[in-house]
């Protein structure tokens, strides 16, 4: 019986440690991105590496900020998101309950259609989207980043399960309690969904906010570049790489999805969870 | 007035039946109970009335008038649904002021009339609180003030009680009761349940497979009934009902009509059998008693359940079965109750109740 | 409801009635018409062009097909290096994700924090994880010093062709493991406490338990994430670009990666359709094994 206790704290214990380390393994690069940031040129092109810098200066984000007109990037990522986020959601609510609570003929073939929209991945549909935008002339706006994610196969497949989650009692409720159609959708339906609207706000979040294939083909000129473009530019600012600079930015791109994560890490690896279990 | 009226109503769900060619009147202002098994079409009746289940053809006639087209907002009915289908994200006092809401009803008016339906189910206190809050009894309550103040003209309930623990079952019932002796208003209450539908209704109707077998008050329905079907329905344990001598009617007795004993009685239906269980329910005693093989009876055994008063009888006893002349029921071979003084000639049956020759020598 | 409301309303009522569903799901159609099913059909029509933008396309046939597949030996480069980082990918994910979320799955505290620290990745933006792993992987980086330390020779790492493509595996990695562990982690709790109970009782190995219960019960969602994981890495494209420019030479190049370069940088349409028409098959037929398999092969569910 000793022998089976001491077995299992001697075991508990290095599993214990591993984990730390573990931990430490996944945590590193971050503190890596965040120390280095904090460096002097100087000092980060010295080696052997220093893990803790012997000065902490703010040059790094000095320089982006004077060599790149941050302030635009960021307006551009924060238009373009808030744009597809209303959009979805218009575009979401009426679709999601369509599906969820009619039965019309076509609605498998077009749900199917729905469905396969969310295998096709952006990689194939570039190339025709991006003749069809620079056709229209319209490479110069923020359209092209925007127009085509107005469509959420995601989002309408994880609301349409929300509404078909609510009781048919519930709903009978309603109109015997003399609420027609639209008032059953907007004062019962949509006031459930609530979670599930911040769900996928929140992916659509990160999603936008991280992108990178689809602006740097969709984008020609600088005027309409995201945030993410322009810390790729980071990289030619100066002559060579200047790493606590280039750090400096990733911070700042990072920082938004790190705070969120803080705050909302349960809901984003639920939301994640349930993505991937789809 | 608020009688409702059912003319050759029927209603398929795809290409299956579950109500076909129905005629029913339920009284105005009475607690009609629906009971049956689950599909028997009880709870797709009440769903007609409400108008969220529309009959496939028929008609529905409130105090004269054909509702069938009328949506059901505007039937002026209101319906406790069993599940309570309270609206989650509406506060209770949201969740009372909804209907009200949407018949457009003055806010003062509103206000007066929250206020003393919460009095009256004791919700005032709760009034500001989400239904995610309350407990199982309290959403019940709410259920039923968003029934209230809508001041209906019938009330529908489907098994609002199911999904309660068993003893506030038993008080919300009474309170039920008295809600429908203050209000005056016509009930209409869903059961499977057949005590629940013993305790509450005016009147009682039993629906078997679509159809109903009786329509009546809860004596007549115990004492009376009209077929195996509803006699067996009512009374725990069910009645006994044994194939007859003839091979094609039946004999039926009530367990708590059974005097036990262990010499022969000078009751009509007299058996011999021996006690297989016993189970002691407090003031009485439940048996099963193995009757002993009749003249007619083939391979299977009858077995039969005596409520005795007498806890005094041991497993494996040979004992006595009696049962008065009045306390015996008859049914033909369709199951259908054989009444005295219906015409038929109760001779025949009395007969085939008589004392049946006794084999000689026990089971042991 | 239809019946009820059929004699009292006008004709407008129900024609509404009828029509309403396809109003509503109809914007979400335009623009999966517009922005999904136009694409991918547009982009088959142009594989059979020569089409750069500028001028007038021309048709010619499956010659974008046969400079593909016969003619250009970068092509299936490419097509080979996005196998072997498909492969290399899955292999680990699926092993360390399994390992993770066995190891991981009780909750406590240290757990869920590992969990939460593991997944982080996932969510930040590739651009900054392949940056930051560019300046560890430096000649004269963080990566080295290590291995110097270990006494191990220093790796070239993202210079060199024999370690580069290594190097974007074992970003990727790093990045989604604790996606797919989490994955695995709630899977595994959907897996009845009793089981596993009745098999402690039955006195059942550890490592019997886990061959014999845990993972057939898991295998649904193992077979799934083999077919998401394929998926995903043969779109593997920022962690090239960001890391390795494709190079050195044409070590990593892979097939997103090709797609771009040959519609961006050479405007050649046509040719990039045909490639991009390619992985479009790769993707449809995972896709349909994914959904033609699961019922016959694999447990439970």
């Amino acid at each position: 019986m000793r022998r089976y206790q001491v077995k299992k704290i001697l075991t508990g214990s290095v599993s214990g440690i591993l984990k730390v380390m573990l931990c430490l393994f996944f945590a590193f690069p971050f503190y890596w991105m965040i120390i280095t940031s904090l460096k002097s040129y100087m000092e980060s092109i010295r080696y052997p590496p220093t893990l803790w810098p012997k000065e902490l200066t703010l040059e790094g984000y000095l320089t982006v900020f004077r060599g790149l007109d941050v302030g635009m990037y960021l307006k551009n990522s924060v238009i373009i998101i808030i744009c597809i986020i209303m959009m979805q959601v218009v575009i979401m609510v009426p679709a999601a309950y369509g599906f969820a609570r009619y039965s019309f003929k076509g609605s498998g073939l077009l749900f199917g259609i729905v469905t396969i929209a969310f295998m096709v991945p952006s990689q194939v549909t570039f190339v025709s989207v991006y003749i069809m935008f620079s056709r229209m002339r319209l490479m110069r706006t923020l359209l092209p980043q925007i127009l085509p994610f107005g469509a959420n196969a995601f989002g309408i497949f994880l609301l349409r399960q929300t509404f078909k989650q609510v009781p048919d009692e519930l709903i009978e409720s309603a109109r015997l309690d003399d609420a027609g159609e639209i008032k059953i959708m907007m004062e019962i339906m949509i006031p459930m969904a609530k979670s599930t609207f911040v769900t996928v706000a929140l992916l659509s979040f990160i999603s936008h906010w991280n992108a990178y294939f689809w602006p740097l083909v969709m984008t020609t000129t600088e005027s309409v570049k995201p945030f993410t473009l322009c810390i790729d530019k980071l990289k030619d600012l100066d002559y060579g790489l200047v790493w606590p600079t280039i750090m400096a930015g990733n911070v700042i791109l990072v920082l938004p999805v790190l705070v969120l994560f803080l705050f909302g890490s349960k809901r984003i690896i639920s939301a994640m969870a349930y993505r991937g279990m789809k | 007035m608020s009688e409702i009226v059912f003319k050759n109503v029927s209603k398929f769900f795809g290409d299956t039946k579950v109500i076909e060619d129905l005629n029913l009147t339920l009284k105005d202002g009475e607690f009609t109970v629906l009971v049956g098994a689950s599909g028997c079409g009880k709870t797709t009746l009440l769903r007609m009335i409400a108008g969220i289940g529309p009959a496939t053809s028929g008609e529905i006639y409130m105090d004269g008038e054909d509702i069938s087209q009328v949506p059901p907002g505007k039937r002026s009915i209101a319906m406790v649904f069993q599940n309570y289908a309270i609206y989650p994200t509406m506060s209770v006092k949201g969740n009372i002021e909804f209907g009200l809401k949407n018949k457009k009803i003055p806010k003062e008016e509103r206000e007066r009339r929250i206020a003393s339906v919460a009095e009256t189910v004791g919700l005032t206190p709760y009034l500001g609180r989400k239904p995610g809050a309350l407990s199982g009894g309290q959403r019940q309550r709410v259920a039923l003030a968003r029934a209230m103040v809508k001041n209906p003209k019938v009330f529908l309930m489907d098994e609002p009680l199911s999904n309660l623990d068993a003893k506030l079952r038993v008080s919300m019932r009474t309170e039920l009761i008295e809600l429908h002796r203050r209000v005056k208003t016509s009930f209409v209450y869903v059961t499977h349940d057949q005590a629940e539908a013993m305790s509450m209704a005016d009147t009682i109707i039993l629906m078997d497979g679509g159809k109903i077998m009786q329509q009546a008050s809860p004596e007549v329905i115990y004492n009376d009934p009209d077929n195996v079907f509803t006699a067996q329905f009512v009374g725990t344990p069910a009645m006994n009902v044994i194939r007859a001598k003839d091979g094609e009617s039946f004999i039926g007795y009530r367990p708590e009509k059974v005097m036990l004993g262990r010499n022969r009685g000078g009751a009509l239906y007299c058996r011999r059998g021996l006690i297989l269980t016993r189970e002691m329910l407090g003031s009485e005693t439940l048996y099963k008693v193995r009757l002993e093989k009749g003249e007619w009876e083939g391979e299977e055994p009858v077995n039969v359940m005596v409520k005795s008063q007498d806890p005094g009888f041991r497993e494996g006893e040979p004992v006595e079965v009696s049962v008065e002349k009045e306390s015996l029921y008859f049914f033909d071979k369709n199951e259908n109750r054989i009444r005295p003084g219906g015409g038929t000639d109760m001779e025949i049956y009395y007969d085939m109740a008589r004392d049946i020759p006794a084999k000689a020598g026990g089971k042991e | 409801m239809m019946g009820e409301e059929k004699k009292k309303k006008k004709g407008g009522a129900i024609w509404w009635e009828r029509v309403r569903p396809y109003v509503m799901v109809g914007p979400c159609m335009i623009f999966l018409a517009v922005f999904t099913v136009y694409p991918v059909l547009n982009m088959i029509y142009l594989s059979f062009f020569d089409y750069n933008l500028l001028t007038e396309k021309k048709y010619i046939g499956l010659k974008n097909y046969e400079r593909l597949f016969f003619v250009n030996v970068d092509f299936w480069n490419a097509v080979k290096n996005t196998a072997i980082y498909t492969l290399s990918v899955v292999i680990l994910l699926i092993f360390f994700a399994l390992v993770f979320a066995l190891w991981l799955q009780k909750s406590t505290v240290l757990n869920s924090i590992a969990q939460r620290i593991i997944f982080l990745p996932h969510i930040c933006a590739m651009l900054s994880v392949a940056m930051v792993f560019q300046w560890m992987m430096d000649e004269k980086g963080l990566l080295n010093m290590v291995l110097e330390f270990f006494r191990l020779p220093a790796l070239r790492w993202l210079n060199s062709s024999a370690t580069a493509l290594l190097s974007v595996i074992v970003v990727n990695v790093w990045k989604n493991i604790g996606y797919y562990a989490l994955i695995l982690m709630s899977s595994l709790k959907a897996i009845p406490a009793e089981i596993n109970e009745a098999a402690e009782l039955d006195d059942a190995k550890p490592l019997s338990k886990f061959f014999k219960i845990t993972l057939p019960m898991l295998s649904p969602q193992v077979f799934f994430l083999l077919v998401t994981i394929t998926i995903s890495s043969f779109k593997v494209f920022e962690s090239v670009r960001v890391l390795t420019g494709g190079g050195p030479g044409d070590s990593t190049q892979v097939l997103v990666y090709y797609i771009y370069r040959y519609a961006m940088t050479n405007l050649k349409f046509g040719y990039a359709s045909a490639a991009g028409t390619f992985l479009l098959a790769v993707v449809l037929i995972l896709t349909v094994v994914y959904f033609r398999l699961p019922g016959k092969r694999v447990h439970y569910q």
